[in-house]
């Protein structure tokens, strides 16, 4: 059950992280391709890292509890 | 011949078994009499052939008792297992077990919160309580299903530590280091010991244990029965532990931060001199690869402690404070790496080692006020340990001999001699001294100790040496029950925690959560459209670094701490400062209902009244009162009864000498008969003069009026003439009438629960002060009439001291024991008060008000300073300030630290507030 929570729970973490860097990274490129005098390439991918690295701190505190919930019944 | 039992109510003291007694024995044909006042009976061997059963009850209540019926039992609650304490038993039946752990590594409430959770997910565990600022966790578990290594367990695996019990032994007759190894395997087998480590070099053998499975003492003689010589050094007490881990924390802490200011300094000049153009600056201090070296010395020394934390954590799925301060920090310090090492365009140029070494030491400085601050407020606990006496002299075979205070067992006979602190609890056998008990009651004038006196242990004899039967040892003494009834207290929550506790656990997530939205916020929207690029006051900057020094601001300026700690720190300080007062209040929900309380209700005899009667009226028929009262107190010179002292000690009072009479004769149940100077003095009712012949009537009316108010009336008589009339009572205690004023003062309703007859309950109620009376209560009906009181919409506080009050103490909202009470009073009753003074139970509530007020404040700051600094930090005012306003990070990491710094040094004014106005 702890090992299957852990796990369900990593993975859940970093799915979301990674949805929320995707999300990130569409409305980055964008302002990329908008104003390409303000924002640059390295303001995306230093800004993708920051997001995962806050989203997996997030969601790693949420899923947790969820995935138990569920895992309980 | 027969053998009989009779129950008798009314017996008080051991006058009256004397009296029932010779009642009994008085009876023709009774061969044997024995009486028991606290059992409340006679046992009885006659001769059925020349007495009855009736003819000796008859001679019973004669003497003045009431006899019961053999089906009849006693109104009074004598036995303390009838009643259900309040308090929850250590040690319950069926393997529910109460357990409390010292925990070390805890930073924040998060901690607490985290450990707390985990141990309430364990199998078995009931309730598990963890107080950050006391660091201590309180578990009551199943020991059927859950050990207590598995709670340690399941502590340390989240990365936090188990103080452990540990002793250091002197260790003899070692001569290399296996020897040293012999006694490691010898100990490491025997059960309860956690860990052994013995030093041949230094002769010393450190050992880990745990109390409740083997004492100091046996791991003495596991080592000696493998041939060596073990004896306990004085370095193990939890006070001595406790203290030496709080310096040890603070040393570390003090380090950090000078190692962190030294190197933020020219860290901060070369940063920002770079950054700012700041001429004065040397140039080799804005060399980018110095200042990356300083700064690295920054994050792995005082920063380290942080990010290990961090990690210990994220291992077990836990996040705390480590984790904002680290993140902060963290993100400042490879963003500066990056623009120092690599090419990433002009906008990244730009490094921020000042933010980081500068977060790092205000943090830092922080942690340090902190564990300084946090020392003061379990000051008065630490105290109170370091009271008890280390060794104590005992007599051994005739001979003084001194030993450890943990080695005194019961019975033992201890001697102390002046200037000396008793080291147990004992009754004086031999000496008389004075003892300053300040230490223990708060009562500054020493207490006059002769024999027969109880002395309490770590009390000081002043004085004359003594010597006393040791009672009271080990965790059963006075001290070590006050220790464990405020250390309990402490770890209790208060119910105005709960917000608190909601609060802090879900705040990391919280701010994470802020922090991510504000980056997006300033990196999509808010860095075009407030034109940042051009009004940012910081030279070039890109959209990442701007929503990212942001973000960074938002995670650091979050104090969960400020939250954590505003609840439990005013309540350690409260208790302790009660303690120190002689006041003990068993937890945070006793302060939240004394602050509801609008009705005090005082049991009469022992609490407002002093519980012995004393000399109150001398009326002279012939002669003077002097004389009348020289004779009266003539005639109970030899009495033991308890109103022939009263008359004794008010004769001397008056400075009248008594001397010894010719002859004296005890008259069951009128009275007493002497003579002195060769005249025949009686004293007694109004039926030993009539029987002597002498009328009564014409001061009926006197003995009515006394008897009117409460006070029992003799009559005095000197060779058949009534000389006069000698009245004693129940007297108020000095302070009585001065505790219900300001009780009264302070907008409470008073009330005084009694048995007594109404007009003299109300006769005593004038006397003091009291509005309203509760009369001819039984006193298994006194619960009954505070729950009425309380049907009404009162919140009661019942004061009381007998077994008889408990139920009432504990149907009252808040039950308030004094200290002169039984230990089933002081068990029901949820504030004690350690001092025989009624005026404490004013300042117990004024105690109570004053710590509901702190938490009151702190939470106020707490939440204040997090719900201004956190929208501040996110940007709010940059719009809407000209030059726009942003909050530097070392700046929110100063104001962090100030803001749980703010909340400890609140509470620590409390110290310095009088508890008496």
């Amino acid at each position: 059950m702890e090992k299957k929570l852990g796990t369900y729970s990593l993975v859940a973490s970093i799915a979301t992280s990674i949805v929320i860097v995707l999300l990130f990274y569409i409305l980055a490129a964008s302002k990329v391709s908008i104003n390409p005098q303000m924002y640059k390439p390295i303001d995306i991918y230093a800004g993708m890292v920051y997001v995962f690295v806050l989203s997996m701190i997030v969601s790693a505190s949420i899923w947790p509890g969820i995935i138990e919930k569920k895992l309980k019944g | 011949m027969d053998d009989v039992i009779i129950k008798i109510r009314g017996m008080m003291c051991g006058h009256c078994e004397k009296t029932v007694t010779e009642a009994a024995k008085s009876v023709k044909g009774v061969t044997k009499a024995s009486s028991d006042f606290n059992k409340g009976e006679a046992k009885v061997s006659f001769d059925s052939s020349i007495t009855t059963l009736e003819t000796i009850k008859k001679a019973i209540i004669d003497a003045g008792y009431e006899v019961m019926e053999e089906d009849e039992t006693c109104p009074l609650l004598l036995k303390p297992a009838i009643i259900e304490p309040r308090a929850k038993v250590v040690d319950k039946v069926g393997g529910i077990k109460k357990n409390s752990i010292k925990i070390t590594g805890m930073t924040c409430a998060s901690c607490a919160q985290n450990i707390e959770k985990a141990l309430n997910k364990i199998d078995g565990v009931i309730k598990a309580s963890v107080n950050f600022s006391f660091e201590k966790a309180v578990v009551e578990y199943d020991s059927s299903k859950v050990s207590t290594a598995d709670l340690e367990n399941a502590i340390t695996s989240l990365g936090y530590g188990v103080a452990k019990s540990e002793v250091t032994l002197k260790v003899g007759l070692m001569h290399c280091a296996s020897c040293a190894l012999n006694i490691e395997t010898a100990l490491k087998k025997t059960p309860g010991i956690k860990s052994v480590n013995v030093s041949f070099p230094l002769e010393r053998a450190k050992i880990a244990y745990d109390p409740e499975f083997i004492s100091v003492q046996d791991i003495i003689k596991v080592i000696e029965s493998v041939g060596y010589t073990a004896s306990e050094k004085l370095e193990k007490s939890d006070a001595d532990r406790e203290q030496r881990a709080r310096e040890e924390e603070i040393k570390r802490q003090k380090i950090n931060l000078i190692i962190a200011l030294v190197l933020a300094i020219p860290i901060s000049l070369g940063d920002m001199g770079r950054n700012l153009g700041w001429t004065f600056v040397p140039d080799f201090l804005k060399n980018d690869y110095l200042l990356f070296v300083l700064a690295t010395i920054v994050m792995l020394f005082p920063g380290r402690q942080f990010f290990e934390g961090t990690y210990k954590g994220l291992k077990h799925g836990v996040t705390d404070m480590n984790l904002l301060i680290a993140t902060g920090t963290g993100a400042a310090y490879l963003v500066s790496v990056a623009a120092t090492f690599l090419d990433l365009g002009e906008a990244y140029k730009h490094t921020y080692y000042d933010t980081a070494a500068l977060l790092i030491m205000f943090i830092v400085l922080g942690r340090y006020l902190e564990a300084l601050t946090k020392g003061k407020t379990s000051e008065a606990i630490r105290k109170l340990m370091g009271l008890a006496a280390k060794t104590a002299r005992i007599m051994v075979n005739g001979e003084e001999k001194e030993i450890l205070v943990e080695n005194v067992k019961i019975n033992d006979i201890v001697i102390v001699r002046p200037g000396e602190k008793i080291p147990v609890d004992g009754k004086v056998i031999d000496g008389l001294t004075a003892v300053d008990e300040s230490m223990i009651t708060g009562e500054s004038i020493p207490v006059e100790k002769a024999v027969g006196a109880e002395v309490i242990g770590a009390t000081m004899n002043k004085t004359g040496m003594i010597k006393f039967t040791a009672t009271k040892v080990g965790s059963d003494t006075a001290l070590a029950q006050i220790i464990k009834l405020v250390e309990d207290a402490q770890t209790q929550k208060a119910p105005i925690q709960k917000l608190a506790d909601i609060v802090a656990g879900h705040f990391i997530l919280a701010v994470h959560v802020l922090a991510l939205l504000t980056f997006f916020f300033w990196f999509f929207v808010g860095f075009e459209k407030f034109n940042v690029p051009s009004t940012f006051g910081m030279g070039m900057v890109s959209p990442f670094l701007f929503s990212l020094l942001i973000s960074i601001t938002v995670l650091i300026i979050s104090c969960p701490c400020a939250v954590g700690l505003a609840t439990p720190i005013a309540i350690m300080v409260g208790t302790g400062k009660g303690a120190q007062n002689g006041i003990l209040i068993k937890g945070g929900e006793v302060l939240e209902k004394a602050q509801k309380l609008d009705t005090i209700v005082f049991d009469k005899t022992g609490t407002l009244t002093r519980g012995e009667p004393a000399l109150t009226d001398v009326i002279a028929v012939k002669g003077s009162e002097n004389e009348v009262l020289k004779l009266a107190a003539i005639a109970e010179k030899g009495s033991e009864h308890p109103l022939g002292e009263a008359i004794l000690k008010g004769a001397k009072s008056r400075g009248i000498d008594v001397p010894d009479a010719e002859s004296f004769k005890a008259i069951p149940g009128r009275g007493v008969e002497v003579k002195y100077g060769g005249n025949r003095v009686l004293i007694g009712t109004r039926k030993l003069m009539t029987e002597n012949g002498m009328d009564v009537t014409p001061l009926i009316g006197k003995l009515e009026e006394l008897e009117y108010n409460g006070k029992t009336a003799m009559l005095v008589a000197e060779n058949n003439k009534i000389a006069g009339i000698v009245a004693a009572a129940d007297t108020l205690k000095e302070n009585s009438r001065e505790a219900v004023a300001e009780l009264h003062k302070m907008g409470f309703s008073v009330a005084m629960i009694t048995g007594d007859n109404k007009r003299t309950a109300e006769a005593i109620a004038k006397q003091v002060g009291i509005d309203r009376v509760l009369s001819e209560v039984l006193p298994e009906d006194k619960a009954a009439q505070i729950k009425k009181l309380q049907a009404e919409g009162q919140k009661v506080a019942m004061v009381g001291d007998g077994i008889n009050d408990a139920p009432a103490l504990t149907q009252s909202d808040v039950g308030i024991a004094i200290g002169s009470g039984t230990d089933v009073a002081i068990e029901s009753a949820q504030i004690v008060l350690i001092k025989n003074d009624v005026r404490d139970v004013e300042k117990a509530i004024r105690l109570s008000k004053l710590t509901l007020r702190k938490i009151k404040q702190n939470l106020f700051w707490a939440f204040f300073y997090n719900s201004v600094g956190i929208p501040i930090a996110m940007g709010i005012l940059y719009p809407f300030t000209n030059p726009p306003y942003l909050i530097n990070p070392a700046l929110a990491a100063a104001a962090m630290a100030a803001s749980s710094v703010t909340v400890t040094m609140n509470t620590l004014f409390m110290k310095r507030i009088k508890l008496q106005e």
